[in-house]
């Protein structure tokens, strides 16, 4: 029998907790200078909430060293930085107090400087110091933000207020017609000068062509290899060609910003402007329909212990939003569709039940949801009916009774069951199925469900119209 | 009716005084005992044996299932603040520096300090401490010195383990079963928790060690009455012991950190 | 030589012993005798120093061990062996290793020497072989003779022995009381035994002592004690529930 003496598991114990000691000290730590390595530079803040000692210090999120030490020093904070031995700081280099997000940790962040010569020695200091754009200072701004609109707000007051306000207003509106007034007649009298710029409009573009035939006949001649720059510059016709290609270059520009010309038009009409806007808009609608619009498929299949059936469900559930939903499916059932008959022979009728075997039963009902609670109503199972819904545990509990196919001769089809999502998209379910039934179809059962979200049927709904 | 009410205050102020100076005394002779020659170093590694090497099991296991458990609470009110990726450190920063030591030395105290009430109590009770003494081996020196030193040494090296698994199933619950980024779970741990995290931790666990040996050896050691009283020994120093093990540590953490 | 001079000790309000004076001689088997629960074990737990008096001196071959520290009291006991009630062995370790404990702790012989001489005070005992039984294994009489064994390991000077015979049968109680008588005359002991067995004490007491109420009443040979005229001691030797000792 192979046995340790005391001695061996103490040591052998000690041995694997020291191995993981060192293990976890190498995991934890580990900035390659927590042995006091690096340099020292010094940094004046005007307040240093929230900053800790070995707080990290960071250029463009790398980190590159601690602080070291914080202490008072004129009213100040005077931080000193540890920084790596291989980082090279700046003499114009500039630091401020950060927050990681916004209940993040403080931190040291330095801006790079620009003179790539000289660089902050051991003990030096860095004198750009950032105010931090904390929360404090967010906050101090708001309330001087807040005082200047509550300035304004009080001298509007006095301005409306009273009757000098209110005459001094009237005497605005005054002013406001008349200089509407005056425009519409300086428009009217430039009827036909809105005319001209139209004429001009056509005129541009001509010249515009013209230019391009010019700039072809320079670049033709370059191409030739007519004669150097120099010669091209020294050469007349080509000096006049290209000072009117530019005049009229010049001209080009000038209409543009005036709105002269289509696409000035185009670049400074608002109603172009607003018209695009309007588009994007429409786009982002139709975007956020689709976003909300939610399509569920789901297999569900039971099995029926005391008539030993299975029945199977296809469904697809549609939600425009999430309050309202359209069911629409098939169902198998063994048992197969009924259909009523009326035979008359001999002047007698005898009504006849057919179960029509081969063909699938039809479920297409609507639903709305208030908060937990569900209603449908519609076609079930090829019949009329309705259901309630129940969810609880985030809709991972769903508790739903049926009650369809309501005929004279026997009672309704009473449907009650519990489902319960196991993983993401598998349900367990269990109840009873038509259990007040008096055709011996009474049963309990239990099923399984797949259910899953199609995003690909989403977006081809959203296309479809559907009532609303 | 007051009067009594302020004598018993009274008593009971009295008493704790009375049993905390007798528990210095102790202490003091234990260290007096302890340097002085022969050194019985098979009876401490047998205690280390003892408080160490059979607690392993129920360190593990605490500091295993603690570490799940905390993961599993914090991930839920991290997700808030989509701060998933801190629960490992937090974790580890938890175990560290409080819940290792403190969860470690509670579970040793059930098992290795009631066990050293009971069998020192026994001892008193069936006179073997007496015969020791008449045997001129000092009790102290023989029973309390090795017990103490071996839960001072063992209990920061079952911190260790604690704080180790307790990560490890962290680890194993959080990136394993809900899904936090392995690498940020332990680029955090790296960022978050320093060195001295771990050995003010076990400066701690040496503390509780010598806390939870020491009234465990001297509520054994001054057992009267019986085997009932051997009972309420192991009891009594159970209770005082992580009591002292919870407030000590408040001190400490105020002392360290 | 133990001479106890003016013992006086309280537990509380209670006084167990009352200005208590008695010479025991050596090499002599002293037996205190005494009610139970009326002080004898604390009277001997102060010879060997366990128990120190509120006032009084314990002087053993004349040095006062009420006055000592703990080293020289730990000096001092290398004198003594003491047999207690229920043995006092202990749990962890075997016979073996309880017998030998006392030697391990206090003498320089080797491992071979020490297995040697726990062999020889087993034999002594009568138990020769039983070394690799734990103590939780023997019965009452066995342990008490283990308790022997290991008092007498070192061969101390004085051997005291609190209720050697209690709780054992007839018998048993005899063969104790033989081993005693034995060890003493081998080893040249001086036995300092309290007991309230009043068939024993005739049997090896050479001298007796009768402590009552907190004070030695009487003291003397057997053939003294027989003979003697003391009514509480009359009363306590013929066990008649009638004369001055109150029964409570």
């Amino acid at each position: 029998m192979f046995s340790l003496s005391s001695e061996a598991k103490v040591g052998l114990f000690v041995l694997v907790a020291l191995i993981i000691l060192g293990y976890m000290s190498f995991q934890v730590g580990q900035h390659g200078f927590s042995f006091k390595r690096g340099y020292l530079v010094e940094t004046v803040f005007d307040n240093a909430t929230g900053l800790d000692k070995d707080a990290s210090v960071q250029i463009a999120g790398v980190e590159v060293g601690r602080v070291e030490s914080i202490s008072l020093k004129n009213g100040k904070a005077l931080v000193v930085l540890r920084i790596k031995p291989d980082i090279q700081l700046e003499k114009d280099v500039s630091a401020a107090i950060r927050t990681h997000g916004i209940l993040g940790d403080k931190y040291v962040e330095i801006t790079p400087g620009t003179i790539k010569t000289a660089f902050i020695p051991d003990g030096g200091a860095i004198e750009q110091v950032n105010r931090p754009a904390d929360i404090d200072r967010m906050l101090s701004q708001f309330a001087l933000i807040t005082e200047d609109i509550r300035a304004v707000t009080s001298s509007l007051r006095n301005v409306l207020g009273g009757e000098a306000g209110e005459s001094s207003i009237r005497e605005i509106l005054t002013n406001m017609r008349e200089l509407t007034r005056s425009i519409n007649t300086v428009v009217a009298r430039n009827d036909d000068k809105i005319a001209d710029v139209v004429e001009n409009l056509k005129s541009a573009s001509k010249e515009m062509e013209g230019t391009f035939i010019a700039l072809n006949q320079v670049a033709q001649g370059l191409k030739k290899g007519e004669g150097t720059l120099g010669q091209l510059l020294r050469d007349k016709e080509t000096g006049e060609k290209l000072s009117k290609t530019i005049s009229s270059l010049q001209d080009v520009t000038e209409k543009i910003s005036t709105g002269k010309g289509t696409f000035g038009k185009l670049v400074n009409d608002e109603e172009t402007a607003k018209n695009l806007s309007d588009s994007l808009a429409g786009i982002n609608r139709y975007v956020n329909k689709a976003e909300q619009y939610r399509t569920y498929l789901s297999y569900h299949g039971e099995y029926l212990f005391d008539t030993s059936n299975a029945k199977s469900y296809l469904d697809v559930r549609i939600q425009p939003n999430p309050d309202k939903f359209y069911l629409l499916g098939v169902v198998t059932d063994p048992r197969g569709r009924r259909t009523l008959r009326d035979y008359t022979t001999g002047g007698v009728t005898t009504r006849v039940e057919e179960y029509d075997k081969s063909g699938f039963l039809f479920n297409a009902q609507i639903g709305k949801r208030f908060k937990d609670i569900a209603i449908r109503g519609g076609i079930m199972e090829s019949t009329g009916g309705v259901g309630l819904e129940y969810f609880a545990f985030n809709d991972k509990l769903r508790l739903s009774f049926d009650a369809f196919d309501f005929s004279s001769d026997r009672r309704a089809h009473l449907k009650g069951m519990a489902e319960f999502q196991i993983f993401k998209y598998i349900y367990l379910s269990g109840g009873w199925d038509d259990f007040i039934s008096n055709q011996g179809n009474s049963s309990p059962f239990a099923g399984i469900s797949i259910r899953f979200e199609d995003d690909d049927l989403k977006y081809l709904m959203t296309t479809t119209p559907i009532p609303k | 009716m007051v009067l009594g009410g302020l004598e018993k205050l009274g008593r009971l102020v009295l008493y704790s005084l009375e049993e905390a100076g007798k528990i210095m005394m102790l202490f003091l002779s234990a260290v007096a005992w302890a340097v002085r020659p022969p050194w019985r170093f098979h009876l401490i590694i047998k205690q280390m044996e003892f408080v160490g090497v059979k607690s392993i099991f129920v360190v593990v296991l605490t500091g295993t299932f603690t570490g799940m458990v905390m993961t599993l609470q914090l991930f839920h009110g991290f997700r808030l603040f989509s701060a998933e990726s801190l629960v490992g450190s937090t974790v580890a920063l938890a175990m560290t520096r409080e819940l290792g030591p403190v969860l470690s030395s509670l579970m040793v105290t059930a098992r290795a300090g009631s066990a050293m009430a009971a069998e020192l109590g026994t001892m008193r009770v069936t006179e073997q401490i007496d015969a020791l003494y008449v045997m001129a081996t000092n009790p102290v020196k023989y029973l309390i010195v090795p017990r103490v030193i071996a839960s001072i040494i063992m209990m920061p090296i079952l911190t260790v383990v604690a704080d180790f698994v307790g990560v490890v199933g962290s680890y194993f619950v959080g990136v394993s079963i809900l899904g936090i980024n392995a690498g940020t779970f332990m680029k955090n741990i790296n960022k978050l928790v320093v060195l001295d995290d771990i050995f003010n931790g076990l400066i701690k666990a040496a503390v509780f060690g010598l806390i939870l040996s020491l009234i465990g050896c001297y509520k054994g050691f001054n057992t009267r009455g019986g085997a009932e009283g051997v009972g309420r020994a192991t009891t009594e120093a159970v209770v005082l012991a992580s009591i002292t093990i919870l407030v000590s540590d408040y001190f400490l953490t105020a002392l360290m950190f | 030589m133990i001479k106890l001079i003016g013992l006086n000790k309280s537990f509380g309000k209670q006084k167990v012993l009352d200005n208590l004076n008695l010479e025991i001689e050596s090499n002599k088997t002293t037996v205190i005798i005494g009610r139970s629960g009326g002080g004898k074990s604390v009277l001997l737990k102060h010879i060997i120093g366990l128990i120190k008096p509120d006032s009084g001196s314990v002087l053993v071959d004349g040095e006062d061990i009420a006055r000592m520290n703990d080293r020289e009291l730990n000096d001092i006991r290398r004198k003594f062996g003491m047999l207690f009630q229920e043995a006092a062995l202990f749990d962890s370790m075997d016979v073996g290793e309880n017998v030998a404990f006392p030697l391990k702790e206090h003498s320089k012989m080797t491992k071979e020497e020490i297995r040697k001489t726990v062999a020889e005070r087993l034999a002594a005992v009568g138990l020769a072989g039983v070394e690799s039984k734990m103590s939780s294994e023997l019965s009452g009489g066995m342990r008490k003779r283990v308790g022997l064994a290991r008092a007498i390991a070192l061969l101390p000077e004085i051997v005291l022995f609190d209720e050697p015979t209690s709780g054992l049968d007839p018998v048993m109680a005899e063969a104790i009381n033989q081993l005693i008588k034995e060890t003493q005359r081998n080893f040249n002991l001086t036995c300092v035994v309290i007991s309230h067995d009043i068939e024993s004490i005739f049997k090896i007491g050479d001298r007796i002592a009768m402590l009552y109420e907190g004070k030695i009443i009487e003291a003397g040979t057997p053939a003294e004690i027989r003979a003697t005229t003391n009514p509480v001691l009359r009363q306590f030797l013929t066990g008649s529930i009638e004369g001055p000792i109150k029964i409570i």
